[in-house]
């Protein structure tokens, strides 16, 4: 036991800069897992992240003024009362354009439940009276930064002058504007300058539950306690967790299909740390036969050695992991990841365990190899193939060089060994052109929104404008480069439980530019495009006919394709507003969808369209998902380089072991006739070959798979199949470069130094 | 003094140095030896006397560091390495101690190579190692790999291998070391039967039998030459046994 | 015995106890004492064959002493001796007495010595090795062959020693 662990610590020493690399690599490998199964989680469910973290309360009651709340804690299964905050409800004013907000009063002071996470500048505090936290969301529908001044005017035009000075996170409520109104919290005394009547202060307050199964049941309860005439809404958790679940699919739908890429780069990882340094040692562990060891003591020696290695790297990654996460998601755009929780303690133990278990297992085999090992380390045993022939049918090819072919033969010649060498960098490559693909993508949805069907950037309604003046300013808008009429309505269909929109956009002879994965546009009435999730939820596809309720009455729509929309949740019917008049459906209220002037920014349009319409238009931005996607890049591109150092890392350890083989045979290849520059060729070419069938082999399988695998997420989120793209030319032209000079190069160095040593060393004798 | 035109090799003055580690060490001090075509020359001394340093260095595998090699009428000391490689390919045939074979490549492919390198055709190449193994009786194993073969048959598939491309001198560097009697008879006997059909060899040997077979034996001692015989058969030797008895005296 | 005495008396002449301890000086522990008896009856031989000569010197408080001298005869036996390899039943300990007394004699040196010992080693080999090839001879003589070229093999590698240890 103790010579065990002599040895191990002996070798451990003695290839210091080895293991180091391989503790570094397991250690990253560990921490990229955790971190994107944190992202994962937290943007795949952000409700209940932040639900966690703000302590927030299940049910929030609006009250009317002097409801008395003092009896509330006391109904069965209530742990906590927020509350209750006086809140009045306000206009913000932007220029022309006026949103709803709800302003609540909240002291300086930390609540015990309901808590504000504040992302940017700074919570509430006396120094700054007028000072008002505005809620994230909110915030960036509205374009509002830290700093930025705002108008507020009370119901009866009570006018105050605002400034925020923090942007925060709450679980109080879903996202704007899918719940409104926007949330702005602010000193007492804001709200009373804004508000002075009191009699038009509500109060809102907010109650814990101990088991929010119980939900339901409190709120009966309290409604009853308070009187129901006092109360005048409630929302539960339910719905703001539904509210924020209505995430992005597509940020989804990249996180997931990257989490799979980096489990699979962990994998990889540590098979080749592990059993590369196995193979490394094996003639190393003969000798330790000699001096008396088992092999059942040799095998677990060389697994017990490689276990201590991966808890150093396993744990090392742990705390990487926990100190990198929230600086690295505080850099994260707001609204994006609302809360990130630490990952429950099962996940961690999963991922923690999960990679040692993968180091043992990966040893194990290698490991098994070393105990059989003869205590006399024998001459190298390959396997030559029994044809005889194939140096001269190679040596026919007259232009080929001998010392090619030498090589190309040598680093096949071990059959197990080079496919092991040849499957592990072909892994790596694919999941490298994966990670090219998926990058190109996001890239692609970045700079070109018309291909996920955000060809438009600005939608305008007339808003206090008559619908005639505000057709005529938007049509005559100079920056518009495009104009298409607009009206858009939610149905539920019955028995269903979520809700189909239906968009009437652009007139049949001039549809709206949707991205068309399959089939065409509306060109005739009645004709529609659909989208996946609709397709799939009413199990229709491209060609059959589907019937819609529109302006309160049934029409039936033709499908004639299918487009990729990754907003409303994927289920989507869109036809050409001429459809409507000849079913002779009332017309819903229409709005403008404007395709700007190539080099026109968003909010230079909408600035524009304000200035010459005055007060009245109601113009807003089109929100780009692929904006939030600026992380996923950075996580992405990390992951890529990543497993480029692990394919570098098992190239080197392979090429350093196929080298030893050949190396022995430089003597005679020499004695033979083979020039220094013949020999060098050879043994470079041994090692090269290997990569570059790899790497080609890993291309190939990469850029067919990246393509399908995106697709196929993107039609299970319900986006709908064709948002991916090709990995690009130059990452892969990079990528095999890399792996080439890295093969070429493990062999240069020991080659030289073989062909020049003197032939005595060579020889051995 | 044989004729000048019969001269396959010639070394004059012959030295080399090496950079030991305490200092240069002299490993020849000037050695003159000549080979003629066809002849069978065994170079024999103690450890440290340059035996196999003279081999080397007259195949090219090392350079020397003053003094000429005459090869076929050529000068040859002063080559490059890649032209050295191209006279081994044809001219020069070397058989080692160990490590004689490529261990990656099979006991055929081994031969084939050889004379491949040698300037053969395919088919020219086929037929050579065809031959050579065929006389070796080692054809059942053409398809084996070399570590898979005794240490005998790997000494003369060693042979086999040097000899494949017809190569003018064949340069053996203690080809019997390894072996233990009967083996070392064996590769011996090959090495006559070939030298009998005009292979000229140059053979360090420590084994007095290997020498003895020799035309000439050249003693070297201390990196020079100590002496330079040929080998006669003692005359009247009886063939009876009591002859024998009286030799083992 | 004979040899070894011709060898030391081409020195200079001596007498029988002179030549006792001259051998003995020479040649230590390795060889067995030599016996004055036997030196005598040697040296009387080699008187009679003429290749020695023997004087009475007549000393005055010791009995008469007889120095003996090498005649040309001895020389030429003796030269006779050097330049012939060593052969015979007793080959190795002839030619060590050749190597050890040799240079005494003012002889050949022992380069020349060693080289010849070892063509004739060599010649010797190839008779064996030629008539251990020869299919007529039975299992016995081939063993004896055999054990024949083994010790020439030993005497050879003992040859190489003599020569790195003495040049």
């Amino acid at each position: 036991m103790r010579a065990a662990g002599r040895w191990i610590s002996a070798d451990l020493a003695a290839r210091r800069g080895q293991v180091l690399v391989v503790i570094a690599v397991i250690a990253g490998v560990v921490a990229s897992l955790l971190l994107s199964a944190t992202v994962l989680a937290g943007a795949t469910n952000p409700w209940q992240g932040l639900f966690a973290q703000t302590r927030g309360a299940q049910i929030w009651m609006r009250l009317a003024p002097g409801t008395n709340t003092h009896d509330l804690s006391r109904i069965s299964g209530v742990t906590d009362v927020a509350g209750p905050y006086a809140t009045a409800v306000a206009t913000l004013s932007q220029g022309p354009v006026q949103s709803q907000v709800s302003l609540r009063a909240m002291t300086p002071a930390e609540p015990a439940v309901g808590k504000l996470l504040v992302r940017q500048g700074s919570w509430l505090s006396r120094s700054a009276p007028d000072g008002v936290v505005v809620e994230a969301s909110f915030a960036q529908a509205l374009h509002v930064n830290v700093g930025d001044g705002l108008a507020l005017d009370g119901i009866d035009g009570n006018a105050a002058r605002v400034r925020v000075i923090g942007i925060a996170d709450t679980s109080d409520q879903g996202f704007y504007p899918d719940q409104t109104p926007g949330l702005i919290w602010a000193l007492r005394g804001v709200v009373d300058r804004v508000e002075p009547v009191p009699g038009h202060i509500e109060e809102l307050v907010g109650l814990r539950l101990a088991d929010p199964a119980q939900t339901g049941l409190v709120v009966q309860q309290a409604v009853t306690q308070l009187g129901s005439s006092s109360v005048l809404s409630v929302t539960t958790w339910i719905q703001v967790e539904q509210s924020m679940a209505r995430g992005d699919p597509l940020l989804g739908l990249l996180l997931a299909l990257f989490g799979l890429i980096a489990l699979g780069g962990a994998v990889l990882a540590i098979a080749n740390a592990a059993a590369g340094r196995v193979l490394v040692q094996l003639q190393e562990l003969a000798t330790l036969k000699t001096l008396g060891f088992t092999p059942g003591q040799v095998m677990s020696m060389v697994v017990a050695e490689q276990a201590v290695i991966g808890v150093a790297g396993t744990a090392i990654g742990l705390a990487a992991a926990r100190e990198l996460t929230i600086p690295l998601l505080q850099g994260l755009p707001s609204g994006v990841l609302p809360a990130v929780m630490p990952l429950p303690a099962v996940w961690v133990a999963l991922i923690g365990g999960g990679t040692e278990l993968a180091v043992v297992i990966a040893t194990a085999v290698p490991g098994w190899q070393a105990a059989r090992v003869r205590p006399v380390a024998t001459a190298v045993r390959p396997q030559p193939t029994s044809h005889l022939s194939w140096l001269t049918r190679t040596a026919l090819l007259p232009r080929f060089p001998l010392a090619v072919v030498l090589g190309a033969r040598a680093a096949f010649l071990r059959r197990l060994p080079a496919a092991l060498t040849v499957g592990a960098l072909a892994v790596t490559m694919t999941m490298v052109t994966i990670g090219l693909g998926f990058l190109s993508t996001v890239d692609d949805v970045q700079d070109n929104p018309a291909s996920i069907g955000l060809a438009d950037a600005l939608t305008v309604s007339p808003g206090e404008l008559s619908n005639a003046a505000a057709r005529s300013i938007v049509y005559g808008d100079r920056q518009a480069a495009a104009v298409y009429p607009s009206v858009q309505e939610s149905t539920l269909l019955p028995g269903d439980t979520t809700s189909i929109t239906t968009l009437g956009m652009g007139t049949s002879s001039r549809p709206f530019p949707f991205d068309v994965a399959a089939g065409h546009l509306y060109t005739a009435p009645g004709e529609a495009v659909a989208s996946q999730g609709l397709l799939s939820v009413l199990h229709l596809q491209v060609g059959e006919y589907v019937r819609m309720p529109i302006g309160g009455v049934p029409v039936i729509f033709h499908i004639v394709g299918r487009i990729i929309e990754p907003e409303y949740d994927g289920q989507v019917l869109a036809y050409g507003l001429d459809t409507l008049s000849q079913a002779g459906a009332a017309m819903p209220p229409v709005s403008y969808s404007l395709v700007l002037r190539p080099g026109v920014t968003a909010d230079a349009g909408r600035a524009h369209l304000l200035r010459g319409a005055g007060e009245g238009l109601d113009v807003s931005i089109v929100s780009n998902p692929a904006d939030q996607l600026g992380i996923v890049r950075a996580m992405l591109t990390g992951l890529i380089v990543i497993l480029g150092l692990i394919g570098l890392t098992s190239l080197l350890t392979a090429s350093a072991v196929g080298l030893r083989d050949h190396l022995r045979d430089v003597g005679v290849l020499r004695a033979m006739g083979l020039t220094p520059a013949q020999l060098m060729t050879t043994l470079v070419t041994s090692t090269t070959v290997l990569a570059l069938t790899g790497v080609a082999a890993g291309t190939a399988a990469g850029a067919a798979l990246a393509g399908r695998l995106i697709n196929t997420g993107a039609q299970a989120y319900g986006i709908g199949a064709g948002i991916g793209r090709p990995p690009s030319v130059a990452g892969i032209t990079v990528a095999v470069a890399i792996a080439v000079a890295a093969a070429s190069g493990a062999a240069i160095l020991p080659a030289r130094r073989a062909v020049r040593a003197r032939l005595a060393t060579v020889l051995g004798t | 003094m044989k004729p000048p035109a019969d001269e396959l090799m010639r070394t004059a003055g012959l030295i080399k140095v090496f950079d030991g580690d305490g200092g240069p060490v002299h490993a020849l001090r000037g050695v003159d030896l000549s080979l003629a075509a066809g002849e069978f020359v065994a170079v024999m001394g103690p450890s440290g006397s340059g035996k196999s340093t003279l081999l080397h260095t007259i195949g090219g595998l090392e350079p020397a560091t003053r003094g000429e090699i005459w090869l076929d009428g050529r000068r040859v000391d002063g080559l490059s390495q890649a032209q050295w490689a191209m006279l081994r390919r044809r001219s020069i045939g070397f058989v080692f101690q160990t490590f004689n074979l490529v261990s990656t490549m099979t006991v055929a492919d081994n031969v084939e190579l050889a004379a491949l390198l040698g300037g053969a055709t395919r088919h020219e190449a086929r037929e050579r190692r065809e031959e050579l193994l065929g006389e070796l009786n080692l054809s059942a194993k053409a398809g084996a790999a070399p570590t898979r073969l005794s240490g005998g048959e790997q000494q003369r598939v060693a042979v086999a291998r040097a000899l494949a491309s017809k190569p003018r001198l064949l340069l053996a560097d203690e080809p019997t070391g390894n072996l233990d009697s009967s083996n070392s008879a064996d590769v011996l006997r090959l090495l006559g039967r070939f030298h009998r059909r005009g292979q000229a060899i140059l053979l360090v040997t420590h084994d007095a039998r290997a020498a003895s077979l020799a035309d000439r034996v050249i003693s070297l001692f201390d990196g020079m030459v100590a002496d330079d015989a040929e080998v006669r058969p003692p005359l009247g030797l009886p063939p009876a046994a009591a002859g024998v008895l009286r030799l083992s005296g | 015995m004979r040899l070894p005495l011709l060898a030391l008396l081409a020195k200079e002449p001596a007498h029988g106890y002179q030549l006792k301890t001259l051998l003995e000086r020479t040649f230590g522990e390795a060889y067995p004492s030599p016996n004055i008896g036997q030196i005598y009856v040697t040296l009387q031989r080699l008187a009679k064959d003429g290749l020695v000569s023997c004087q009475e010197v007549v000393q005055t408080s010791r009995p008469t002493k007889r120095v003996y001298e090498l005649t040309p005869e001895g020389r030429d036996a003796l030269a006779t001796w050097l330049d012939e390899p060593s052969d015979g039943p007793r080959i190795r300990d002839d030619f060590f007495m050749k190597l050890a007394l040799g240079p005494l004699a003012g002889a050949s040196d022992r380069m020349a010595l060693i080289n010849r010992q070892r063509r004739h080693y060599l010649n010797l080999m190839r008779g064996l090795s030629g008539m251990a090839q020869e299919p007529g001879y039975g299992k016995i003589p081939r063993l004896l062959i055999e054990g024949a070229m083994l010790h020439l093999q030993a005497d050879l590698d003992w040859l190489e020693r003599c020569q790195q240890e003495l040049m």
